[in-house]
């Protein structure tokens, strides 16, 4: 089991969702985070003042999946959130421990 | 006698047999016949039963006994109104410590059985001395004593509990129980958004929900035992027809809640989507057994809380104790307001003359609540009904509304007048329209509110940006709202108000219309209101913009990336002017944070803002590129300004005018305002200058049409500052052929023009002489002294300024940021003329003090050269910090 976490442009996660639902993936979590990598922030000047962009609004999805689920999860995630500018964002696979339904109690990939 | 408790054993199962039978008889009576008052007594009857017959097996065989003793139902138990899932509330009463000792084992048996039954009990063991002395950490265990209701055991004893103590507790300390129950209800109030438009409402908890009935009971029993000492019912006291609507509304919400409570298995209060749908399948509480729409039966819903949230309010205000002597001089203050038609008195308005009125009357009402957050008495609730109604019959001239109405959406309190309008049913006279969103569902996961509501809080939320501390006088860097204060900035910048809240309170009436897309009917129905209220054409056209792009901004920020210069050249072309962009921007703040309070996240207030101060740069900077080429059939603009063209104009002259001129002068202006300009232009060769001051709201605006010349701007800024003005505003434009349109607002400093009519042509004449060349300014300029007061601004502004050479082909923008003064204008284009600049473009502002002006500057057709702007920007730099 790993968990997919993918930090992309805001403007992707419309098409990063549908390619992910095309594929079969219906649970996601996503989150308004902000942050900068390579592409840094930068500097607005508005009626006279600077306002520095530190870190810029980006969208994190989080996604718990079986292992051989992976490939294909992530393949689908480049391909729709790609356009080879800097700023398009990373991708991150973590190992999973369990997953459990609090409903229900069910434990491993039938918790999912 | 014993103390029967210690008993070892007593057999549950057939008190469990007898529960269980006729709790499922009770259901499915109820699922038969949708009562759900008569589901409530058989409830209260059967738990009456088993509570006696244990408190028989477990206390006292004799119900009458044991002497100074007895068992009592409380809360919603002894009303009677036991709902499927609710708490059990036993009091049992000794006459002193002792007899609770003694009592001690029997009442834990009876407590635990009634828990091994599977019921909720509450239960507390108290003696007439404790039920006599007020809990300040509790009082709602004095508030229940108000419901008590006798069960079993000594008699006497509980009439003495009803009859004396009860009674001497609520006379010693009805200030503190009705402020504690007032407290405590506002603050229910406010956390259910102090509204009842909720999609998925607690029928208990939220603003006209059963907890808010009971509230009115209680405070209304607690005045009249406080005044008369008695147990007077309290729907006696209210009038036949609140009375009527209150009683059906307690059947209504009964019947919901006995559903929620036999499908939840629980004590849930939420009436979710799902049970919307089931209860309107069975038309619940309207017309058990014959389905209707869902939509539908929760607008039946609404109107059922609405007369409790009525009620519940008319009676906090009726008992609210009084406060403090500062309040009692403010509402003293408030009386000052009445005039002629209405009566202020402790906050309230009263109509003088109960007979319907006009339709202009109602109007000043309102706009008296919209201005003075007002509310309005039950006889002045009757009055704007019973007027609604004559109009209704009776009709009226709708264009009278929008005079007044206009003035009500431009004051603080618009939303509460809204909402008192809507609520009295005023609001859909009218404007019809608005019906199709009356205590409208849409299905949405993030909208809290019903689409009237949303619209509503949307006016209230922009409105409350004017309450927001401003960073211009206040710049603490740990301010709570850093987003919020800047978009109180940009209201605070705004012309017209009135005309974004209009936009809100129609935007979103196409949800509620047979359309594909919400957003076509609100444009047809907002299409309609204007033309009926007969606006403007620049207000129509500011209020449909608005109605037409209110998802723009929302969608390009989060589905588009707003850091690509693209996609914000895209929304700008969109957009078209900075008013509209600062509108639109408000707007969109205004509909996101009306969603829910907290859907307008930090996150998405910095994509908002930085969208918009994007835009608004590249407005600024992109003037020149963007001009109007006229070659071959008029565009589309331009088609809007030939009806508005005198007959003996023609196309050819028309095109040749508009040749050149920049897209913003199009856009910012509307059809008819640029045909009177085209209109001057055929003029100049009669007279080469044409001079017009008008009076636009609280400020001047001056339009000066002539051929375009060194020291043209220069000259103007001269002479109106010659004559006291302040300029807030300016653009300046010109088309291929030469012809420049320079339009300035300026604030009247000394009253000039208003307090004397002709000085208007006077200035007419004196620029007409400056531009001619027939007076210089500096003789206009030499008869001013300014005033230091003027000059010294109470918040001082750094000069600075920043020069483009990237944004424009053939021009240097350069952007100056300075503190405002009269003259700094002219200070500015003055030397700019000196250093042999051109002006090709002027967008000049101003905000609070600060100056923020963009010049697009030309030298003999030519970019300006870095050393030419080193000496300019030195040369400027001295005349205004030297200044």
């Amino acid at each position: 089991m790993k968990k997919v976490e993918a930090i992309i442009q805001t403007s992707k996660l419309n098409p990063v969702k549908e390619a992910l639902q095309e594929i079969g993936v219906d649970g996601m979590t996503i989150s308004e985070v902000r942050g900068h990598g390579r592409q840094k922030g930068h500097t607005e000047v508005y009626r006279g003042n600077e306002y520095t962009v530190d870190f810029l609004p980006k969208i994190k999805i989080e996604i718990i999946l079986p292992d051989e689920r992976v490939d294909h999860t992530v393949e689908a995630i480049l391909k729709a959130a790609k356009t080879g500018k800097i700023g398009d964002g990373k991708i991150f696979i973590y190992p999973i421990a369990e997953a459990i339904r609090i409903r229900n109690e069910e434990r491993g990939d039938s918790a999912l | 006698m014993p103390d029967r408790g210690s008993a070892p054993f007593t057999s549950l199962s057939p008190f469990a047999d007898l529960y269980a039978t006729e709790s499922s008889a009770i259901k499915t009576s109820f699922e038969e016949t949708g009562d759900g008052l008569a589901c409530l007594r058989s409830r209260t009857e059967l738990v009456d039963k088993l509570t006696a017959q244990l408190y028989s097996s477990l206390l006292s065989s004799d119900l009458k006994g044991p002497p100074n003793f007895c068992l009592a139902a409380a809360g919603g138990y002894g009303r009677r109104e036991l709902f499927p899932c609710s708490d059990i509330d036993l009091l049992f009463l000794a006459r002193d410590p002792q007899g609770l000792k003694l009592h001690r084992e029997s009442i834990a048996a009876i407590t635990r059985s009634l828990w091994d039954l599977r019921m909720r009990v509450g239960h507390s063991a108290r003696t007439l001395a404790d039920c006599g002395r007020l809990h300040p950490d509790n009082l709602e265990f004095n508030i229940s004593l108000l419901d008590a209701r006798y069960l079993a055991g000594d008699e006497q004893l509980f009439e003495k509990l009803r009859s004396q103590i009860i009674p001497h507790l609520v006379r010693r300390d009805q200030q503190d129980l009705i402020r504690n129950l007032i407290d405590l209800s506002q603050q229910r109030h406010a956390k259910h958004g102090k509204t009842i438009f909720h999609l998925e409402p607690n029928v208990k908890e939220a603003p006209g929900g059963l907890r808010d009935f009971q509230v009115a009971r209680w405070l209304s029993v607690i005045h009249e035992m406080a005044e008369r000492g008695d147990w007077t019912a309290p729907e006696s006291l209210w009038t036949g027809e609140l009375q009527r609507a209150v009683q059906s509304s307690v059947r209504f919400l009964s019947a919901v809640r006995c559903l929620l409570h036999f499908s939840h298995g629980r004590d849930d209060n939420q009436l979710t989507y799902e049970l919307q749908e089931e209860a309107a399948a069975r038309s619940l509480g309207v017309d058990y057994g014959n389905p209707m729409d869902a939509a539908e039966w929760m607008r039946q819903y609404y109107r059922h809380v609405r007369s409790i949230y009525r009620l519940v309010n008319g009676q906090i205000e009726e008992t609210t104790p009084s406060r403090s002597s500062l309040y009692k001089v403010f509402q003293d203050w408030r009386s000052r307001l009445s005039n002629a038609d209405f009566s202020v008195i402790r906050g309230k308005i009263f109509p003088r003359s109960p007979a319907p009125s006009k339709l202009a009357t109602v109007l000043n009402l309102f706009e008296m609540i919209a201005r003075h957050s007002l509310e309005l008495s039950r006889e002045a609730e009757r009055w704007v009904e019973e007027t609604s109604r004559a109009l209704q019959l009776e009709g009226y001239d709708p264009a009278e509304i929008w005079p007044a109405f206009h003035r009500i959406l431009g004051l603080p309190h618009a939303a509460s007048a809204l909402r008192q309008m809507h609520r009295l049913g005023f609001l859909t006279v009218l404007f019809p329209e608005f019906r199709a969103i009356d205590a409208l569902v849409i299905r949405d996961f993030f909208h809290r509110y019903t689409v009237d509501e949303h619209s509503f809080t949307a006016v209230q939320n922009v409105w409350q940006l004017r309450a927001a501390p401003s960073s211009v006088a206040d710049s603490s860097p740990e301010t709570p709202d850093p987003w919020k204060e800047k978009f109180a900035e940009l209201f605070r910048e705004i012309e017209r108000p009135d005309l974004l809240c209009f936009a809100l309170l129609l935007h979103d009436v196409g949800k509620g219309m047979d359309v594909a897309k919400h957003i076509e009917g609100s444009l047809q129905a907002a299409q309609a209101v204007c033309g009926r209220l007969n606006l403007t054409p620049e207000e129509s056209g500011m209020v449909l913009f608005l109605i037409a792009s209110h998802l723009e901004m929302s969608s390009t920020m989060t589905r588009r990336d707003i850091f690509d210069p693209d996609v914000v050249r895209a929304f700008v072309e969109k957009v078209g002017t900075p008013e509209r962009l600062k509108m639109l921007c408000l707007f969109t703040y205004a509909d996101i944070t009306a969603v829910n309070p907290e859907a307008l996240t930090p996150w998405k207030a910095e994509m908002l803002w930085q969208l918009y101060a994007m835009a608004s740069n590249a407005l600024a900077h992109s003037v020149d590129q963007d001009r109007l080429e006229i070659s071959g059939p008029l565009t589309f603009q331009a088609d809007r300004i030939i009806p508005f063209v005198e007959p003996e104009a023609s196309a050819s002259e028309l095109e040749s005018f508009l040749n050149g001129f920049p897209k913003r002068y199009l856009a910012a202006y509307a059809p008819e305002e640029i045909a009177r300009h085209f209109q001057w232009a055929r003029q100049l060769s009669q007279m080469p200058v044409q001079v017009r001051i008008s009076r636009k709201g609280h400020s001047s605006e001056l339009v000066v049409l002539t051929r375009d010349r060194p020291f043209l701007f220069a000259s103007i800024t001269g002479t109106l500052a010659g004559w006291g003005m302040n300029i807030l505003k300016a653009e300046a434009f010109a088309n291929r052929s030469g012809v420049v349109v320079d339009i300035f607002r300026f604030h009247d400093l000394f009253r000039t023009l208003e307090l004397n009519p002709s000085e208007a042509a006077r200035l007419e004449s004196d620029l007409a002489a400056v531009l001619a060349g027939k007076v210089s300014v500096s003789t206009l300029m030499a008869r001013r002294k300014s005033s230091p007061e003027l000059l010294q601004g109470k918040i001082k502004t750094a000069t600075r300024i920043d020069f483009d050479d990237a944004s424009s082909s053939r021009c240097s923008l350069m952007e100056i940021i300075a503190q405002d003064r009269p003259g700094l204008l002219y200070q500015i284009s003055s030397a700019l003329a000196e250093l042999g600049c051109n002006i090709e473009v002027a967008l000049i502002d101003t905000e609070a003090q600060k100056a923020i002006d963009v010049f697009y500057l030309t030298s003999q057709g030519l970019k300006l050269s870095p050393q030419q702007q080193e000496v300019l920007r030195s040369a400027l730099l001295e005349r205004l910090t030297g200044f």
